[in-house]
């Protein structure tokens, strides 16, 4: 029996899909906005991208989800001049306008938080992405926990000092705040650039040719036949056929 | 926090190819970009409510003045930007913005690049040329605005409207907004640029960093 502790990760890596079928779905949800695919379509392919996240064990996600668009596609089928207000027109064209980004929303949500760092390396070197975006990308990703933190701190030692406390600082002096934040940051990543540096040179990121992975990715039937799924839809709908 | 040449950056700045030191320089000044992008996204929202994006590129135009100049100083040579804005529109795209904003990411920062490399990256009207150009490529994101607007009409004229009705509807809501849109960009850039230079002069010229 596996220990409470291993079987979350263990049950996530097994059940989301490879991080290749997670950008085709993207790419899916896009082309969407491309065809101005009609009510139903929409409604399937909404109702397909929400399952992968069931199956990730995302159910409050998906969930509200399935609400929001549920609310949009109600607020976009309201008839303004049925109701007398013609101002209206301006949330029913916001809502058909919300309701068609919902799906880029929903794969992107997904994919951002199904996806570990060393997953989404390994997609990418193995889709021959150049390096020159490969590395800056693995260091957006360990940088930012890193940003974060700062800020905490830049913050906590403006407190210590009475500069710019309390909510209404950065609404009074928005120059001033964001000089005080962003100087110590900037001081702070330059120097977190050379010691990454360093460090990934040691550790041999600078080297040519094909570097091995730890994390191995792999397509599997659930992957095909997902982005088998979400692509019928979409192709009826521009053949004609829905 | 004191400045010391590394030995890393003193060895390639006699390459013009972008090395990996340099490759992980351009991801930390992304990363600090995308926390921009990512304030400018909440205060937008905040701002316009369900227009959400509209003044999403102004808004991070007018704050990352300062990381932008301060890239351009700490590299020094062509390529930086570029993938910085390349390396911006591919987490956009993932996070679920608009694919073509990709093209906007791409297009803008090259350009920017190569007015920024005009100047030796050092040039101080061609930097703020330079930013202003970059901020564009932010507009990706607000470009789906067109494609809604012909989603409503297309589904205006489903439930039978006329035609000159339709451009009644919109005839306040898409012109001027665009041209608002582009016109803040162009105002908050400028001001956000000039405000990088600032402290680029006030704090990190002096401590040796730029």
């Amino acid at each position: 029996m596996r220990t409470a502790a291993t079987a979350p990760t263990s049950r996530r890596d097994g059940r989301s899909l490879d991080p290749r079928a997670k950008l085709y779905l993207l790419l899916l949800a896009n082309l969407m906005l491309f065809f101005h695919v009609g009510l139903a379509t929409q409604a399937t392919m909404i109702a397909l991208f929400l399952a992968p996240m069931l199956v990730a064990g995302r159910v409050r996600m998906a969930a509200r989800f399935a609400v929001l668009y549920a609310a949009m596609t109600a607020l976009g089928l309201l008839d303004p001049d049925a109701l007398g207000v013609p101002q209206l027109h301006v949330v029913s064209a916001l809502a058909v306008g919300a309701s068609m980004m919902l799906p880029c929303f929903a794969t992107g949500a997904y994919a951002f938080t199904t996806t570990s760092a060393s997953a989404f390396v390994c997609a990418m070197r193995r889709m021959r992405v150049p390096e020159a975006v490969v590395v800056p990308c693995v260091v957006i990703i360990r940088f930012f926990p890193t940003i974060l933190e700062d800020y905490r701190r830049i913050r906590e030692a403006m407190a210590l000092r009475g500069i710019a406390t309390g909510a209404f600082a950065w609404v009074r002096h928005p120059a001033r705040s964001l000089e005080y934040v962003v100087v110590p940051l900037l001081m702070n990543a330059t120097n977190v650039a050379q010691d990454l540096s360093v460090a990934a040179l040691t550790k041999g990121l600078g080297r040519d040719g094909v570097h091995t992975s730890r994390t191995t990715i792999r397509m599997r039937a659930a992957d095909w036949l997902a982005m088998a799924a979400c692509t019928l839809p979409l192709a009826l709908d521009a053949a004609g056929v829905i | 926090m004191t400045s010391q040449p590394s030995p890393v950056s003193t060895v390639e700045t006699t390459t013009n190819r972008l090395s990996t030191a340099d490759l992980i320089t351009v991801g930390v000044f992304a990363a600090l970009y995308f926390v921009m992008v990512c304030v400018a996204t909440l205060v937008s929202t905040l701002f316009t409510g369900g227009f959400g994006s509209i003044f999403l590129p102004a808004i991070a135009a007018l704050i990352s003045g300062p990381v932008f100049m301060l890239l351009a100083a700490r590299l020094g040579k062509f390529g930086g930007i570029t993938v910085m804005g390349l390396v911006i529109g591919l987490f956009l795209f993932v996070s679920g913005h608009f694919a073509l904003s990709f093209v906007a990411s791409l297009v803008f920062p090259l350009a920017a690049d190569l007015i920024a490399r005009a100047g030796r990256y050092r040039g101080r009207t061609s930097l703020l040329v330079s930013y202003v150009v970059f901020s564009y490529g932010l507009t990706g994101p607000i470009l789906p605005l067109w494609f809604m607007k012909d989603a409503y009409v297309a589904s205006l004229e489903a439930r039978g409207k006329d035609a000159a009705y339709i451009e009644g509807v919109f005839a306040h809501i898409n012109a001027g907004t665009f041209v608002v849109s582009m016109a803040a960009i162009l105002v908050c850039a400028l001001l956000g640029g000039w405000f990088g230079q600032r402290l680029m002069r006030k704090h990190f010229a002096k401590a040796g960093i730029a």
